[in-house]
């Protein structure tokens, strides 16, 4: 006979009202876990998806003439005299502080020719970045390969009435059409894209370039640090944060988050005040019988243990299948979030965090009824001597 | 040396303006062995006396004190050591735990002592067959009658070895045959040199004590002394 086998056959005893307990305890930790594994499975699928959303940094040179435009995007001039990006600074971007998220550097030469009397814009890329940066590109054929290949948007094809396989000239130069973008509605539609290298000889601005797109992952760092860090490492060049790919999203996150942590307060407030009235109602109920453990010469420590250690059962308990309730409902919670999916994954540390906060609340909350309980006056609460 | 002391004692509380004594400058000396019985009307202070003496009501005034200990000078936590280890209440409603079964609520003295589990059972199983029981470990109390709770709680009472036994109307609630029954268990356990003290108001349980002392208004009134064990002050 140890203090514990009374507690555990009090909580036997009153099962039916302890079991309302557990269960009002439960729902208030699992609504906590579902709301974090939510939060957190947003955070993850908004972190994988980030580039998918394309750049999200512009490198331009810094000008002092109007700009041209790229896709809604402020590019300087085309003529950029001295103040043009060079291939050197593509490894100066991966030598910044934060190199860590960057995750594309897509650099670019515009230029503009002419092909059947019509002026095209011709970019020199990087193939294999590009197609990176822009996963939503769909091609027919294959990205340029060698430096006489070249892939031109659906708009090109249509008004030059172009074909797959075949051939244009670009200052004299003959390059093969490996690929056409199917439609995107951008600008790439009236574009010709070919290996950087090539445009750079080409249009004879050898190491030239007129503009980076860079894909940072950068979700929950400020992005504006990366761009600190890059502008210092360029300083002739202007380094903008394209904000809105991802803004709206974070924005939605953060207001999710603020709203999850308000609504776990408030839970875990009423689980508390449930424990509360629950223990003080079960102390006021057991008067005579902690009357007589004080009569047998039980100290006020023995009386605290036997009440809290139904709370810490009770709690535990409360914690263990909150979590598990927590992480099944947000398994299956993605319509509810307008999510397509949330892969929401087992945390050991998360399992421990609810446990440990339903003990926190479960002994926090009977710790008061306790000392109560240890201070009853035994002559009082027998009321029989 | 007596095992109990009880000088000038005093206890009175208020009821509006009016100051009740419920114990009136009470003396008297109880030694080992022997077997009192407190009567008085209601009211005359029998069970606050009781109550003093078990370490549960502090007196106004006066001192109780315990083999050589005065238990008023004692802290509260001392005052729950000193009651673990030297008296057994039997109550007249028995104050038995109803979620445990009758082992258990004769083991709970035994939950804050550092027996083994196996030396407890021991222990508890020993004063259940002396209280005739042994049969009905299992059961819960509401499963036994009336004089079967009186005797788990006289085990209770017993299973730690405390010095002094104190009885409020232990058998209050029972019929005459059941009350003779546990005034028999009372008296074996006296002359096995158990010190008890009882408070009753059933006249026939006066023959099973070896003293008897009546109250009225908080004062001695009479003390009916065979052997002269009580030795009533002033």
């Amino acid at each position: 006979m140890k203090l514990y086998n009374i507690s555990l056959n009090s909580l036997w005893r009153r099962k039916t009202r302890m079991l309302f307990l557990l269960i009002g305890l439960t729902i208030a930790v699992s609504t906590v876990i579902i709301l974090l594994n939510i939060s957190r499975a947003m955070n993850t699928d908004i972190a994988q998806k980030l580039d998918e959303y394309g750049a999200n940094i512009l490198i331009v040179p810094k000008s002092d003439d109007l700009s041209l435009s790229y896709g809604g995007m402020a590019v300087a001039g085309v003529s950029f005299g001295d103040k043009e990006l060079e291939n050197s600074d593509i490894a100066r971007i991966r030598s910044i502080k934060n190199k860590e998220n960057i995750s594309i550097v897509a650099p670019k030469l515009l230029n503009v020719a002419e092909i059947q009397s019509k002026r095209v814009m011709v970019v020199g890329i990087d193939p294999q970045s590009e197609t990176m940066l822009k996963k939503w590109w769909k091609i027919i054929g294959n990205k340029p390969g060698n430096d006489h290949e070249a892939l031109i948007g659906t708009e090109v094809k249509r008004k030059l009435n172009l074909g797959l396989n075949q051939s244009i000239q670009l200052k004299g130069e003959t390059f093969k059409i490996t690929g056409i973008l199917e439609e995107t509605g951008s600008q790439d539609d009236g574009l010709i894209f070919i290996n950087l290298n090539k445009a750079q000889a080409l249009f004879n601005k050898p190491a030239a370039i007129s503009l980076i797109e860079v894909a940072a992952l950068c979700y929950d760092c400020p992005i504006e640090e990366i761009v600190a860090q890059t502008s210092e490492k360029l300083p002739g060049a202007k380094v903008t944060a394209i904000r809105q790919t991802i803004q709206s999203k974070m924005d939605m996150l953060m207001q999710f988050e603020n709203f999850s942590l308000g609504i776990s307060g408030v839970i875990l407030l009423v689980g508390a005040l449930i424990v509360f009235t629950t223990m003080s109602a079960s102390v006021n109920e057991r008067k005579k019988e902690i009357g007589v453990f004080r009569s047998i010469g039980f100290r006020q420590r023995h009386i605290m243990q036997i009440i809290l250690l139904e709370a810490l059962i009770l709690s535990g308990m409360a914690g263990l299948i909150g979590y598990l309730f927590g992480f099944l409902v947000a398994q299956n919670a993605a319509p509810l979030v307008g999510a397509e999916s949330l892969i929401v994954q087992f945390d050991g540390m998360l399992l421990l965090f609810a446990f440990g906060l339903s003990l926190s609340i479960g002994i926090g909350a009977a710790f008061y009824p306790s000392i109560k309980a240890s201070r009853l006056d035994p002559t009082t609460a027998l009321r029989a001597l | 040396m007596s095992l109990i002391h009880v000088h000038n004692l005093t206890k009175t509380y208020h009821s509006g303006e009016e100051t009740v004594y419920a114990v009136n400058n009470l003396s008297l000396k109880i030694d080992i062995g022997e077997f009192v019985a407190i009567v008085g009307p209601s009211g005359s202070g029998k069970s606050t006396l009781l109550s003093i003496l078990g370490g549960l009501t502090h007196p106004t005034d006066g001192c109780a004190i315990i083999d050589e200990i005065d238990i008023y000078s004692l802290s509260t936590e001392q005052q729950a050591d000193f009651r673990k280890e030297y008296i057994g209440f039997v109550f007249q409603s028995f104050h038995l735990i109803p979620y445990l079964n009758v082992i258990e609520n004769v083991m709970i003295p035994l939950a804050i002592t550092d027996y083994a589990r196996s030396e407890k059972f021991e222990m508890a199983m020993t004063v259940l067959e002396k209280t005739g029981l042994k049969d009905k470990a299992r059961r819960l109390p509401d499963e036994l009658s009336g004089g079967e709770q009186e005797r788990v709680a006289i085990a209770r009472a017993l299973v730690n070895h405390p010095p002094i036994i104190l009885a409020d109307e232990p058998t209050g609630n029972l019929d005459t045959n059941t009350s003779k029954e546990i005034m028999t268990v009372f008296r074996q356990l006296n002359e096995e040199g158990q010190t008890i003290i009882m408070v009753t108001h059933n006249p026939e349980n006066l023959s099973y004590a070896k003293d008897c002392i009546t109250l009225r208004d908080g004062r001695i009134f009479r003390n009916v002394n065979q052997h002269e064990p009580i030795s009533v002050e002033g």
